[in-house]
C-alpha cells in the first residue's frame, strides 16, 4: 500500500518533469531555435524560482493561498492513483475508480478558484472566475465521455475498463470520446488553447501575484493534473496496458506522454480561445455531442 | 467492509472534521471562506459514507458539492455588495435564536446517534449498496422520478437557452460590437433605436 503510494508520487514527478522537457522541446522545435538548449530551460527556470523570495499583496488569505498549489497536487495524485499502470497495478484501482477521478477533477475547480482568490487582488481574481466558467464548461463532456467508457466494462473500475478495450480500443469503438476527453483535458490543466486561469492577457491570471518556490509549486501541481488527465485518457480511449511486444506499464506510459504532448504541443501552435465562446460552443456543440457518444454506447452495450 | 483500527481512525477524523468545519462556516468573516468550509463539511461526510461501504455515494456527494459550492459562492459574493468576498463581513443575523435552535438541534441528533439501537449486521462483501439503497428510497416509483428528474434538467438547459445573448443592455453579441471609426456614426448593431438615414443632421458639427 505504501509501496505503491511511493511509486504514483515518483512516477508523477517524473511526467511533471517529462512534461517540462516536452513544452521546452516543442517549444524550441516551433520557434526555430536549438532543441539541445532549450532543455536546459525547464532546470535553470526552475532553480532560479527555488530560490527567489516570496512577494505578498494587501491583506491576502495566506493560509489559502500556500494551501492551493498543495490541494492542486494533491487532486493530481488522487486522480492519477484510480489509473492503473498494468493490469492490477494501481496505487488505489477501486471499484468506483471514474468516480474517484470524477472527484479529484471536479475539486481542480475548487484548488485553482482558492488560487486565485486568496492574494486579494484582481488580476487573480479575474483567473479564478474565468476557470469557475471553464469548468462548469468542460465538466459536463468529460463526464458523459467516461460514463460512455464504463458502459462495455459494465464496471466504474479503470482496471475493467482498460480490460474491455483488449480486442477493440475505445478510441475506435467511441470516436467521439476522445477528442472531447483532450478539450476536457487541457481545460482541467488550464493548457494551451483553454488557458484562460493563468493566461498572459491577465499578466499571468491565477498566479499574477505568485512567486517564487509557490510559483514553481503551482506550475509543478498544474503539470500533474495534465500528467493524471493524460493517464486517465490513455487508460480509456487508448487501451490502456494493452499493446504488443513492450511490457503493459511501458505502453502506458508511451501513451501517457504521447497524451501530454499533443496537449503541450497544442499550445505551441493554437491560439487562446475566448471564454465567452469556449462557453458557448461547449454547451451547444460539446455538450449534445457527449451525450450522442453516451447514448451510441449505451445501445451498443444493450 | 471489516471493521480496522485505520478505518476507525480515518472515521474519527473525517467525523471530528465535518462538525468543526461546519462550525467554522458560522465563525467566518468572509462569503467565499463559508462556502468552502461547508464543501469541507461534505468532503467529511462523503469519506464517512465511504466507509460505511457507501463508496458510490460518498464520492458523487462530493463529485455534486464541489462545483455546487462555488457557483454558490460565487452567487453570494455577486448578491452582497462585497467585491470578491474577502472584506470582513459577519456571517450570521438573528444570533440569539440560531444560536440556540443549533445547538437544540446538534444535541438531540448526537442524543438519537447515543440512544438509538443500531443493527449489527456484516453485509456480504458482494452486496450493492447503491443498487439496493435506490430500491429502497423509490421502489416502483424510478420511473417517476427519473421523468421527473430528465423533465428538469430540460427545464434547466431551456432556460440558460432563453436566457443567453439577451442581456440587460440589448443582444449579447452587439454589444461587443467595436465602436464605430466615425463617432457621430450609430453603432451597427440589430435593434438600434434609429437607422442611420433618419437622421440626416447626426454629426453635423463634426464634419
Amino acid at each position: 500500500m505504501i509501496g505503491s503510494v511511493v511509486a504514483l508520487l515518483v512516477l508523477l514527478a517524473a511526467g511533471v518533469v517529462a512534461t517540462a522537457l516536452i513544452d521546452s522541446a516543442v517549444g524550441a522545435v516551433v520557434g526555430g531555435e536549438p532543441v539541445g538548449r532549450a532543455l536546459k530551460g525547464p532546470f535553470t527556470r526552475s532553480a532560479l524560482l527555488a530560490v527567489q523570495g516570496r512577494t505578498t499583496t494587501e491583506r491576502p488569505d495566506a493560509g489559502t493561498w500556500r494551501l492551493a498549489p498543495a490541494l492542486l497536487g494533491g487532486l493530481a495524485a488522487v486522480g492519477a492513483a484510480a489509473v492503473p499502470l498494468g493490469r492490477g497495478l494501481a496505487a488505489g484501482d477501486v471499484p468506483d475508480g471514474i468516480v474517484l477521478f470524477g472527484v479529484a477533477m471536479a475539486l481542480v475547480m475548487v484548488a485553482v478558484f482558492l488560487h486565485g482568490w486568496s492574494p486579494n487582488s484582481p488580476f487573480p481574481l479575474f483567473g479564478a472566475y474565468r476557470f469557475a466558467a471553464l469548468a462548469l464548461s468542460y465538466e459536463m463532456p468529460l463526464a458523459l465521455v467516461l460514463i460512455g467508457t464504463a458502459l462495455p466494462a459494465q464496471s466504474l473500475s479503470v482496471g475493467d475498463i482498460v480490460s474491455s478495450q483488449a480486442g477493440l480500443w475505445n478510441v475506435v469503438r467511441q470516436p467521439l470520446g476522445l477528442p472531447l476527453f483532450l478539450v476536457a483535458v487541457a481545460g482541467l490543466a488550464f493548457w494551451g488553447p483553454l488557458n484562460v486561469a493563468d493566461a498572459p492577457d491577465l499578466v499571468g491570471g491565477t498566479a499574477a501575484e505568485s512567486s517564487g518556490p509557490a510559483l514553481l509549486a503551482w506550475r509543478a501541481a498544474r503539470s500533474a493534473v495534465l500528467v493524471a488527465a493524460a493517464a486517465m485518457a490513455a487508460a480509456a480511449f487508448l487501451g490502456g496496458w494493452n499493446g504488443p511486444l513492450l511490457p503493459g506499464p511501458v505502453w502506458m506510459a508511451v501513451k501517457t506522454m504521447g497524451i501530454v504532448a499533443l496537449v503541450v504541443t497544442s499550445g505551441h501552435r493554437i491560439p487562446r480561445v475566448r471564454l465567452e465562446r469556449f462557453v458557448v460552443v461547449a454547451w451547444v456543440v460539446l455538450i449534445p455531442l457527449a451525450l450522442l457518444d453516451v447514448f451510441a454506447a449505451g445501445i451498443v452495450a444493450l | 467492509m471489516t471493521r480496522t483500527l485505520a478505518g476507525d481512525v480515518v472515521f474519527a477524523a473525517a467525523g471530528i472534521g465535518s462538525v468543526l468545519s461546519a462550525w467554522r462556516v458560522f465563525r467566518t468573516d468572509s462569503m467565499v471562506r463559508a462556502a468552502y468550509w461547508l464543501l469541507a463539511s461534505f468532503v467529511g461526510v462523503g469519506i464517512i459514507l465511504v466507509l460505511l461501504s457507501a463508496s458510490f455515494l460518498g464520492l458523487v456527494l462530493m463529485l455534486m458539492m464541489a462545483g455546487e459550492m462555488t457557483i454558490m459562492a460565487v452567487f453570494m459574493v455577486m448578491f452582497m455588495m462585497n467585491p470578491a468576498g474577502l472584506n470582513p463581513m459577519t456571517m450570521v443575523h438573528q444570533r440569539r435564536s440560531a444560536t440556540t435552535a443549533g445547538v437544540v438541534s446538534f444535541l438531540a441528533l448526537a442524543g438519537v446517534g447515543l440512544v438509538a439501537h443500531f443493527p449489527d449486521r456484516p453485509v456480504s462483501p458482494d452486496a450493492r449498496p447503491t443498487a439496493e439503497l435506490g430500491q429502497e428510497l423509490l421502489g416502483d416509483s424510478m420511473l417517476v422520478f427519473e421523468t421527473a428528474g430528465v423533465t428538469l434538467l430540460a427545464t434547466m438547459i431551456g432556460s440558460i437557452a432563453l436566457a443567453t445573448h439577451k442581456g440587460r443592455f440589448g443582444d449579447a453579441q452587439s454589444s461587443s460590437l467595436p465602436p464605430p471609426v466615425d463617432p457621430a456614426e450609430p453603432v451597427a448593431a440589430e435593434g438600434a433605436a434609429e437607422p442611420p438615414e433618419s437622421d440626416p443632421h447626426a454629426g453635423m458639427d463634426h464634419r
